[in-house]
């Protein structure tokens, strides 16, 4: 093995290089570390002490044995796509980055699993079981790159979780190294209800405060026999967020139910995947039905029912294959489109009852027009699930103060009306002290008890989730410091 | 007479009436208390776990007392709190599909009420007149329909626990989709109430499906290699079956009078695609075998029963027999080598034997019935079967004298410490349903 040279006196370094194997497998030069300051929420930046990547799980329980009885703060890191800041070393972490463990390990169609590796990327697992006709549900829009491991420490969702379900409800079993380096198997061979309090779900969306997984069995499903698609303009938000209402009345459940507004229209269409969506129109819906063929047109039709009944102003189905899978990247790609009328942006997660949507939308509205900051609305309407982008220019001063305000504003609205102030990103560090939003002291330390089960020294990923008591004041001057944005 | 001090103060917190000594003293089942308390309001709820909490007195909870049976090695605890009378729905958005209700409201209320609406909770335990939504989210219950619905870790949104301290801690929300903290949800869910006494329960509605339509196959020949085939040929499809259950021959002739192996497949859709899906099943329906097509309220009538096939903890008294029930999980198609054990135990113990299991999830039940003793024995060699193939075996219903004999849950997993820190950080002097769960938790 051709073993490169570790530059540093750094005693820690060295030893974590010997653990990793040779000196390529870390990284802890300054300029190498600039990458992992941060992820996709990029208002906060820290720099970490370390990089290292493990190839197996073994390495990963060495890694954190090490660290753990050198009090050294670690975390874990994936893709790095995380929007709420999960993966930025607060502390000067150790940054356990699993890239290196990607493999696909087994596929068993028979029984509908996969095991994975956690640096497995979320789509590659649908690329390679679609020919058998399989895949997997959960679709973050971020599935080209973000990776299961992430998928699982953040409960990921996606377009189509409106009928499948989140990531928890497709995660069989995991491997996880615990705070201490020790190895826990949760379901091994993926059976379901194994007695006992039910970690695996814990887990998963502990944002990587618990542990680090190192091996993942996700359940995997037949591919529908069909899709079918429908696009929808409304003249009047009121309008189609009431068709979202009543499609779901109608006793249909879609496969996804989408919804973007004028100012995500204009951003989307000014992006690398236009589809022609007309510029003035006040809200688009993207609605698609699956499962068998038999049964789809009878759904498609009530949804035009619905649809004309709410004064669409034009509603068509996807013609082919093609249309459909254009209207599709023009909508998964609506957070980067914000990068064509926008310097920048800020993505919020908020969710609400669905019926309380032209309520909060009108809300949002007002927070716009009283920060002087453009809203765009880009959401899962099916499940309540809004996404207000807030965009702004990082470059003039005070901004993003006025942008984080805003967001967080958005997020109080979504508490108000009995919703919640994230549905699929995490609270990371972004939302800490929103979380106070929907759990009082007592609540958030029942919480913080669990965590000391898992983390009693709390050096893995600490500082995330949670709001610190007695902080606040502290944070809020961390996040005016913070100047850099993407 | 050591009640007496207990009832005085018991009585400070919950009227005269609904409180009741003797009782509830000399169950079979056991989890037996000295005395039974029946709340009304949360705060009465809190103010007894407090009460307890603060004298070290020992609480058994219980729903509607269909799982009696299930877990608990003490006889007899202080107080037995009953939910049976904190009931009703909380909160309706009809629009939103979600609802709360109070635990002690019976799955049948539940559902009558939520029919109004074309919207169901799509769980299917056993007894739902007995069942409380409690009770099923707090012993994980489910049935055949798991395979298209999910149990209760994919129905529940939200929950309303009330600490031992007396605490009332809300754990996710109120809306269909929730990352905010930790899934605190799932630790209560399956937790056999030894955390926290679950006051309310959120769940996500599904529509009524419009048209629904149960088939039966009956392999004749009873060989399992057919079974097996015909199963992955329609795993492998494009079908969506919300149930795919393999019945034994004795449960088969209990419900469908055909002593045979049975396949029950269900559907759940608008009718056009019910029909495509029988008319496909029927075309690789194996030679040999034989169909029947049951649809709407037929339907409806083989899952009445087949929801009344386990034994009901509820029920005062024991029969002549022991009569227990097993809860076993094993990877999918492993289910076809656990219904056939079961089959072979019925005759090699002289007990009878009725079991059935889903291929496409992998959980079994088997219920057997006779001699004590060859209860005991039998379960033992399930479990041996059951671990062979690194499955699990959890003993759902057993008398309590027996429950001594077997363990309930079988070993502790390796890291068992965390269960065990959880518990102690919830439940730290161990008064909720002491001994009830894994590794004597
Ligand atoms: C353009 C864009 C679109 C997106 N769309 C969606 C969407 O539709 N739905 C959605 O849910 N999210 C979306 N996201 C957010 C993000 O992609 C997801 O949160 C994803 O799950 C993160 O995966 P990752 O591999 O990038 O994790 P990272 O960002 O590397 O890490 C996220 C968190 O997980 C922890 N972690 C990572 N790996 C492990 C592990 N193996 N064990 C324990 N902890 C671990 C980290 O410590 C961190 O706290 C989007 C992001 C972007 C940039």
């Amino acid at each position: 093995m051709a073993v490169k040279k570790i530059k540093t006196k750094d005693k820690h370094i060295k030893n974590l290089a010997t653990i990793v194997g040779d000196a390529s497998s870390i990284l802890y030069q300054k300029v190498d570390l600039l990458a992992y300051e941060c992820d996709g929420f990029t208002v906060y930046k820290h720099s970490p002490k370390a990089v290292v990547f493990p190839k197996n799980t073994n390495e990963v329980s060495a890694l954190v044995k090490y660290c753990s009885d050198n009090q050294l703060p670690f975390l874990a890191r994936g893709a790095g796509t995380g929007l709420s800041g999960g993966a930025i070393p607060l502390n000067n972490e150790v940054i356990i980055s699993l890239v290196k463990m990607k493999k696909l390990l087994n596929v068993d169609l028979e029984n509908r699993l996969a095991v994975v590796q956690p640096g497995y990327v979320n789509l590659k697992l649908t690329n390679s079981i679609s020919d058998k006709g399989y895949y997997y549900a959960p679709d973050p829009s971020s599935q080209s790159c973000c990776t299961i491991g992430g998928n699982v420490a953040e409960n990921a969702g996606g377009a189509h979780c409106l009928k499948y379900g989140v990531t928890t409800n497709h995660i069989l079993g995991l491997e996880v190294v615990l705070p201490n380096g020790d190895i826990i198997e949760l379901s091994e061979n993926g059976i379901l209800d194994v007695p006992g309090y039910d970690l695996l779900g814990l887990l998963t969306g502990s944002e990587g405060t618990l542990g680090i997984v190192t091996k993942i069995t996700v359940r995997i499903l037949k591919s529908p026999e069909s899709k079918q698609t429908v696009l929808a303009y409304f003249d009047r938000v009121d309008d189609g967020s009431q068709a979202v209402s009543d499609i779901i009345s109608a006793g249909i459940v879609p496969a996804a139910l989408e919804m973007m507004d004028k100012t995500a229209i204009e951003a989307v269409e000014s992006a690398a995947f236009p589809v022609g969506h007309p510029r003035d129109i006040a809200a688009v819906l993207l609605i698609e039905v699956d499962g068998i063929a038999a049964g789809i047109d009878e759904q498609i039709n009530q949804i035009l029912e619905v649809c004309k009944k709410r004064n669409v102003r034009e509603v068509r189905e996807a013609k082919d294959e093609q249309e459909r899978a254009s209207w599709w990247a023009n909508r998964k790609t609506g957070f980067g489109a914000m990068g064509a009328i926008s310097p920048d942006y800020l993505v919020q997660d908020g969710v609400i009852p669905r019926s309380k949507l032209p309520e909060v939308l009108k809300r949002i509205e007002q927070i716009s027009q009283e920060s002087g900051l453009r809203i765009a609305n880009i959401f899962h309407a099916g499940d309540g699930n809004l996404h207000p982008l807030v965009l702004f220019d990082a470059r003039i001063p005070g901004e993003t103060d006025k942008a984080i305000l805003a967001g967080s504003a958005c997020l109080q609205a979504c508490a108000d009306v009995g919703g919640t102030i994230t549905g699929e990103h995490g609270v990371g560090i972004e939302k800490r002290e929103e979380m106070r939003f929907v759990f009082n002291d007592e609540e958030i330390i029942a919480q913080t008890n669990i965590r000391e089960v898992f983390n009693p020294k709390n050096l893995l990923n600490a500082g995330k989730l949670f709001p610190t008591p007695g902080r606040c004041g502290e944070i809020k001057q961390v996040m005016k410091e913070a100047t850099t944005v993407s | 007479m050591i009640a007496t001090e207990l009832l005085i103060n018991l009585e400070s917190i919950i009227p005269r009436e609904r409180i009741k000594s003797g009782q509830n003293q000399h169950h079979h089942l056991g989890n037996n208390a000295q005395v039974s308390v029946f709340p009304t309001t949360e705060e009465e709820i809190s103010l007894i776990l407090k009460y307890a909490n603060n004298h070290g007195k020992k609480i058994s909870v219980m729903g509607g007392g269909t799982k009696r049976g299930f877990g608990g090695l003490t006889e007899s605890v202080d107080i037995l709190l009953s939910l049976s009378l904190y009931k009703g729905i909380v909160e309706h958005t009809v629009g939103d599909m979600t609802l709360t209700v109070k635990a002690g409201t019976t799955f049948y209320e539940l559902q009558e009420y939520l029919a109004k609406h074309k919207q169901k909770v799509s769980l299917d335990p056993t007894w739902p007149e007995y069942s409380t939504i409690g009770g099923i989210v707090v012993a994980n219950e489910n049935g055949p329909k798991r395979l298209g619905y999910g149990s209760s870790r994919d129905v529940v949104i939200g929950l309303r626990n009330i600490y031992p301290d007396g605490s009332i801690i809300r754990s996710g929300g109120k809306v269909v989709k929730n990352v905010a903290g930790y899934d605190m949800n799932k630790i209560f869910i399956g937790s056999m109430g030894t955390l926290g006494v679950v006051s309310e329960v959120t769940v996500k509605l599904r529509p009524v499906a419009k048209y629904e339509s149960l088939i039966l196959i009956s392999f004749k020949e009873g060989s399992i290699d057919e079974i097996l085939m015909f199963s992955k040929a329609l795993l492998d499809s494009v079908m969506e079956p919300v149930a795919l259950e393999l019945l034994s021959p004795t449960l088969s002739e209990k419900l469908t009078g055909q002593c045979t192996f049975t396949v029950a497949i269900s559907f759940e859709d608008v009718e056009s695609s019910v029909h495509y899906q029988e008319k496909f099943v029927k075309g690789i329906q194996p030679s040999g075998t034989e169909m029947d097509i049951l649809s709407e309220s037929e339907a409806q009538y083989f899952w009445h029963l087949f929801y009344t096939i386990c034994p009901n903890g509820a029920k005062e008294s024991a029969g002549e027999e022991t009569e227990a029930a097993l809860k076993i999980g094993v990877v999918n198609l492993n289910v076809l080598s656990i219904i056939k054990e079961s089959q072979l135990l019925q005759d090699s113990y002289n007990l009878v034997v009725e079991s059935h299991g889903g291929l496409g999830h992998g959980l079994c039940q088997v219920i057997l019935k006779g001699s004590s003793q060859k209860v005991v024995l039998a379960i033992r060699q399930m479990r041996e079967t059951v671990l062979k193939l690194d499955g699990y075996l959890v003993v759902k219903h057993l008398p309590f004298e027996l429950r001594q004999k077997v363990d309930v849950w079988g070993g502790k997993p390796s890291h068992f410490f965390l269960l065990e820190g959880i518990k102690s950080k919830i439940d730290p002097q161990k008064i909720l349903n002491p001994k009830r769960f894994i590794g004597g938790i």
